[in-house]
């Protein structure tokens, strides 16, 4: 049984301390995982043998079982619509992304609203930073997930990456469930209340809602007094 | 002690300070919010939550202003933080 993050400690020797069994860390490292393969810049045209593997995490973004299989068959690392019935197995990554995937407008927002311009310069400005510094945040929580036992004790760093990655997270998966406005969850969740188990929505939300439960749990544990 | 403003090319109101505004989305939760603002500008519990709510129930705050070079970097700070920023000049 799973148990959020809490402190542990004082000062300097401040820990963010969580209980999650291998299934809860893998599921976890998995997600964070295809969130980062989501990251990595377009390749290079001409660019041959593309994999699903992240760049920085040598089997980060792995589908290795049937468990991952499911995530990937949702499409939390590809765009709706992108991988039809033939979908490929056992590859996060289409060799051409035909347009920008929506996921990445939540991650890498406008900066302005109003001008498009200065828009379009932020951008260029900004986006390969952030995508880097996104992408380390969440392969570093991979990392520190796949080293970790029943017990994840997480450093200040640590933590702060961690927190982040599980934001970039569920932005993801909130695009990929439609959810636009504050009310969305509400009829979303009205909706898979009538709908049987096994559709993937109802897994998706289930997922969705354990990532906000734990990321709940560490936001309030880093909030200062 | 004066500062040397570089003003922005078609930038006809220099004086006029940009601003950075944090926009509501349904994913964001509100502790997570609470603590980016605490993490990135170093402000208080009570200020935190209190622009937090702003953007909570009017679905936007300002959360800070200044020079625009600081409002862009903010943004890409909070976009760091995976929040839905943005910078304009203040109207």
């Amino acid at each position: 049984m799973a148990r959020g993050f809490r402190r542990a400690g004082r000062g300097g020797q401040r820990r963010y301390v969580a209980t999650l069994d291998a299934g809860e860390r893998e599921l976890v490292a998995t997600l964070m995982g295809q969130v980062a393969d989501l990251l990595a810049p377009p390749d290079p045209a001409g660019a041959t043998g593309a994999t699903g593997q992240s760049p920085t995490e040598p089997g980060a973004g792995r589908l290795d079982d049937g468990f991952d299989a499911i995530v990937a068959g949702m499409g939390l690392a590809r765009a709706p619509g992108d991988a039809g019935a033939d979908a490929p197995t056992g590859d996060a990554a289409t060799d051409d992304a035909p347009a920008r995937d929506p996921a990445l407008d939540r991650l890498l927002p406008s900066g302005h609203r109003e001008d498009d311009g200065a828009a379009t310069e932020f951008r260029r400005l900004t986006e390969g930073g952030l995508r880097h510094r996104k992408a380390a945040a969440l392969t570093a929580s991979v990392a520190v997930l796949r080293e970790a036992g029943d017990t994840v004790g997480l450093d200040e760093g640590q933590a702060v990456a961690f927190v982040t990655a599980l934001t970039d997270v569920r932005l993801v998966l909130g695009e990929r469930l439609g959810l636009r406005t504050d009310e969305d969850l509400d009829r979303l969740e009205e909706l898979v209340e009538r709908l049987d188990d096994d559709e993937p929505v109802v897994y998706l939300l289930a997922l969705y809602d354990f990532l906000t439960w734990l990321q709940e749990t560490l936001a309030s544990a880093l909030m200062r007094r | 002690m004066t500062e040397k403003v570089v003003t922005p090319e078609g930038d006809v109101a220099p004086d006029t300070p940009w601003v950075t505004i944090v926009w509501n989305d349904p994913v964001n939760l509100m502790s997570y919010v609470t603590f980016v603002l605490q993490q990135h500008y170093g402000y208080g519990r009570a200020k935190a939550e209190k622009l937090m709510m702003q953007v909570h129930t009017e679905g936007r705050a300002v959360v800070a202003n200044g020079p625009r070079e600081a409002m862009e970097a903010d943004t890409e700070a909070l976009h760091g933080y995976g929040l839905w920023a943005t910078f304009q000049k203040d109207s």
